[in-house]
């Protein structure tokens, strides 16, 4: 991340200095000035759900949605972790409902917990459920086109949802396939480095 | 059941359910938002380094130019040249791509081949720069093989949703 922050960063930063070094300095604070609006609309939304969710974790609501939804995700995180799996079911359930302002909350709740007792996998395969954006109806496109005029505002139903399936069938595939990989070939190594081990001493015996 | 009626009755429904389990609400709630201040603590840091590399990149005309360079490429898959900013906005930025998806409803009509694979881009896939930087503030080191890896399946997946487009 840090490599590809200097290499864009100076990248982009070499362009204005060649086209108008003046609109450098405006553009970063343009940045931050975002980054700040961002934030507060954020703390609102955060303060709102971050609140309505501890109710329902004290009312025992959460450990029922977890408890339903346990089967499948126990099995696609590889993890045991009540508190966890409590946030994730959370978050799939409000991503699957389009309500993207509790998903996120939960989520970040969730990567707290697995971040201190998780596997990289299970982190990684957290966020690729979240990038796929799958969701039961796409709400703000029908809305959209309904404004923008559209015959059938709701036509594009099956390609968006099925796209959107094949997304979260790709996120969950290439991080299994990535990490499993990168675990299988770190067991290999560590069980290669411990075969080699006892052959040189043989040899080193041996010269 | 209209979809805005969800909120008031789930909030409501939650909110005596668990008065009924003597849960006091109140200290409850606020118990939960006060778990605000330290996420917004680790995330604004992030998100103001993400932002302003963002910033630049558009200011630089590098982006402009990258989707130029990309439209060859993504026609090659099937996705419309005109649709290329949206494609190339989305990771970044939620606003910026629904601004750039009402705009080529407006352009092209919503039922246009052109608008049906705006809405499949715009739809499937989702921020995914913005959703790495409030992920991964809270983990000490930051992972970029995800990142990656996200960037992959969602393009894949973009290609498929236009050829469904055309098919169904």
């Amino acid at each position: 991340m840090n490599v590809l922050f200097v290499a864009v960063f100076c990248a982009a930063g070499a362009a204005v200095a060649m086209t108008d070094p003046a609109a450098f300095l405006p553009a970063l604070l343009r940045g931050g000035e975002k980054a700040a609006g961002l934030c507060l609309s954020l703390a609102a939304v955060y303060a709102v759900w971050l609140g309505f969710l501890r109710v329902a974790e004290d009312a025992g609501l959460l450990s029922l949605l977890s408890r339903g939804l346990r089967p499948l995700t126990r099995r696609l995180f590889g993890t045991d972790d009540e508190q966890a799996l409590g946030h994730i079911a959370v978050n799939f359930s409000a991503n699957l409902l389009g309500m993207g302002g509790a998903a996120t909350p939960a989520g970040v709740a969730a990567m707290r917990r697995l971040g201190e007792r998780g596997t990289p996998y299970a982190r990684a395969m957290l966020f690729a459920v979240n990038c796929a954006g799958f969701q039961l109806l796409p709400a703000t496109v029908v809305a959209l086109r309904a404004q923008a005029g559209a015959q059938d505002a709701y036509s594009v139903f099956w390609p968006v949802f099925l796209a959107g399936l094949c997304a979260l069938a790709a996120n969950v595939l290439l991080v299994w396939l990535a990490y499993g990989l990168r675990a299988r070939l770190a067991r290999r190594g560590r069980a290669g480095a411990e075969a080699s081990r006892p052959q040189a001493s043989r040899g080193g015996g041996g010269a | 059941m209209s979809a805005a009626l969800l909120f008031p009755v789930l909030f409501c429904a939650v909110f005596v359910f668990a008065a009924a389990r003597r849960v006091r609400v109140y200290d409850s709630f606020a118990s939960g938002a006060a778990g605000v201040l330290p996420l917004l603590r680790s995330l604004f840091p992030y998100l103001a380094a993400m932002l302003v590399l963002a910033e630049l990149f558009e200011a630089s005309g590098l982006s402009a130019r990258l989707a130029a360079a990309l439209s060859p490429a993504l026609s090659a898959l099937g996705i419309p040249s005109e649709v290329a900013p949206l494609v190339l906005v989305k990771p970044f930025s939620g606003s910026g791509s629904l601004s750039l998806l009402s705009g080529l409803f407006a352009r092209y009509g919503a039922d246009s081949y052109i608008g049906r694979c705006a809405s499949v881009a715009y739809a499937a896939g989702e921020t995914v720069f913005y959703l790495s930087a409030v992920y991964f503030a809270v983990l000490p080191k930051k992972p970029v093989l995800p990142l990656v890896l996200a960037l992959a399946a969602n393009a894949a997946s973009l290609a498929l949703g236009c050829l469904f487009c055309r098919i169904l």
